[in-house]
């Protein structure tokens, strides 16, 4: 077990992070931009949590395997793939939160903010962000655990080679089919705890996500 | 005086459009006008907010905008300080980092201080915003405008949340906050009082842009007094002749007549009178009537009645004419003004503004 848990935290210090950038630039472009095709790009964004993991997986297992620069990566059966496989499902949450946040700031504070000589930078630092941060940490509390517990795109793109990319939902499913119970049981219960603490803290964040 | 802020500006809005010119000096100018007028959406564009289509705007000798040599510079360099309706107060900054927002080096907490103390805020550094009454947040948004030196502040009605004795020691309150900093203001409102009691310079704004321009020493003469209750959709206006008659000068309409001051102006022909709200007389029935206002007695109906902060507002038709009738709501206490119910009035002569049919367009 204690290999799987070691994959599973490495997945979430890598994973983490990128929710993070990826998931307040891109809920920022969200609510404060206007372009062309951007409920078009919102909907592709969150599609991945309507379709089935196991679609997800097949369609990425595709894409990764034949795609000429894709494949010439090896990302497939890879940490790497084990890292980006729970994003997909993830992504889209933080992503969702932070838009959330964003346009809950009311735009003549940032208004007032510029005539007050901000850039543009400064007011998404001193205003945007501080404001729209308990969404942000709700989202991130989320979206962590959602890719915590990934198990379908996972076990597809990345496999079930344990040490290398058996996360610890993984570990519980090679231990339910293998009948070793107690195992499988002690993974759970980590797991149960750790999704019990990510609620306190979308909780303490004022329920924002 | 010098002009410190120059702007022409247009900019379309839907299917509403924005057609405006102006100068202010360094005085307080009011923008007044009812609502719709396009009032905030001027102080968003001279703050730099919203961008116009084309115009020029300058601002003490610094060129803001020019369309025609693509010069846009951005609401954070323009050095002018807005005041919003609801104040956008930073709710996640106390009091002091409000104040302090805008300015930068170390002197800034200090600075920030003193412009507290000087709102007599002194004890209120470390609150949040939301925890300040009403009046309390005006000043702090007031500080926070004025605090980075800016070379004109914007205010969007900011008193207009505001009870009525706030208001007006928050009005005095920014006067004399004016004679001391001297930063030319330009304040948008649609309450008339806000333009009696600040106001140097009305600008009277209506469907976008401006249809006066005018010193506030000359807002009590009767043309100017037509064209803001006009432009505020309030007021009676009646077009007909002028005749002449037993010697007395007789403004006449199919329906009905009135007398008017004996003028040497007034030639016979066509012209348009206008009647202010507030001078439109209710008659008591059983008691004499005044010599004066005997001859153009009316009688109408109430159509509608309602009461705005302390005054009554009465919509009365009479003589194919909707009248327009405003009096504090302690007069009249013993007529019975309800809606349905006939009523008599009249108007003095010397009230009754005759407007030239070239006077009349801009009040149109």
């Amino acid at each position: 077990m204690i290999p799987s848990l070691l994959v599973s935290l490495k997945v979430l210090a890598a994973d983490i992070p990128l929710l993070f950038f990826l998931g307040t630039s891109i809920g920022w472009i969200l609510a404060k931009k206007n372009f062309r095709g951007k409920n078009l790009v919102y909907d592709l964004i969150i599609l991945p949590i309507a379709l089935p993991p196991s679609v997800v997986g097949l369609y990425l297992l595709m894409a990764l395997g034949r795609i000429p620069y894709l494949k010439e990566a090896n990302i497939l059966f890879s940490f790497t793939a084990a890292v980006i496989a729970p994003l997909f499902p993830a992504l889209p949450i933080m992503i969702q939160a932070a838009k959330s946040g964003f346009s809950s700031v009311d735009e003549k504070l940032e208004a007032a903010a510029r005539t007050l000589g901000d850039s543009e930078f400064e007011v998404f630092r001193r205003v945007t962000f501080p404001l729209a941060k308990p969404y942000i940490i709700g989202g991130l509390a989320l979206s962590s655990m959602r890719a915590l517990g990934e198990f379908g795109v996972t076990l597809m793109i990345a496999g079930n080679i344990p040490g290398r990319t058996q996360t610890l939902p993984l570990f519980i499913y090679s231990s339910v089919e293998s009948m070793s119970f107690f195992e499988a049981n002690i993974a759970a219960i980590l797991l149960t705890a750790l999704g019990i603490a990510s609620l306190l803290i979308v909780k303490r964040a004022g329920g924002k996500a | 005086m010098k002009d410190c802020l120059e702007a022409t500006f247009f900019k379309r809005l839907g299917n509403f459009s924005l057609d405006v010119s102006l100068r202010l000096k360094e005085e307080i100018g009011v923008l007044f006008g009812p609502s719709g007028a396009g009032k905030s959406q001027t102080l968003k564009i001279l703050a730099g907010i919203v961008k116009p289509d084309k115009g020029r705007i300058s601002l003490m000798d610094r060129l803001l905008y020019d369309s025609s040599s693509s010069v846009f510079i951005r609401a954070a360099k323009r050095k002018i300080g807005l005041v919003f309706q609801e104040l956008a107060l930073f709710p996640h900054l106390t009091v002091l980092e409000n104040v302090a927002y805008g300015l930068k080096g170390p002197n800034r907490w200090h600075l920030a201080k003193s412009w507290l103390d000087a709102m007599r805020l002194e004890g209120f550094y470390d609150r949040m915003p939301d925890q300040l009454s009403g009046g309390q947040r005006q000043r702090v948004a007031l500080a926070r405008a004025l605090a980075p030196k800016p070379d004109l502040l914007l205010l969007d009605e900011p008193f207009s949340a505001l009870e009525g004795p706030l208001r007006r020691a928050l009005r005095r309150e920014l006067k004399k906050l004016f004679e001391r900093v001297k930063t030319p203001i330009l304040y948008v409102t649609h309450d008339i009082e806000d333009v009696c009691s600040l106001a140097n310079r009305v600008f009277i704004m209506r469907d976008g842009s401006i249809m006066a321009d005018l010193e506030a020493s000359k807002l009590w003469d009767p043309l100017s007094q037509a064209n803001i209750w006009h432009s505020l959709g309030w007021g009676t206006l009646i077009r007909g002749e002028i005749a002449i008659d037993d010697g007395y000068h007789w403004f006449t309409w199919q329906k009905g007549r009135l007398r008017l001051s004996p003028s040497k102006e007034l030639t016979a022909g066509k012209a348009t009178v206008f009647i202010p709200p507030d001078q439109i007389k209710l008659i008591y029935p059983n008691l004499p009537v005044d010599h004066e206002l005997q001859p153009n007695t009316q009688e109408g109906t109430i159509v509608e009645k309602m009461e705005i902060n302390g005054s009554v507002r009465l919509y009365i038709f009479g003589a194919d004419v909707e009248w327009h009738a405003e009096f504090s709501k302690d007069s009249y206490l013993t007529l019975n003004l309800r809606e349905g119910h006939p009523i008599l009035f009249s108007i003095q002569p010397s009230s009754i503004t005759v407007l030239t049919d070239e006077e009349c367009c801009s009040a149109n």
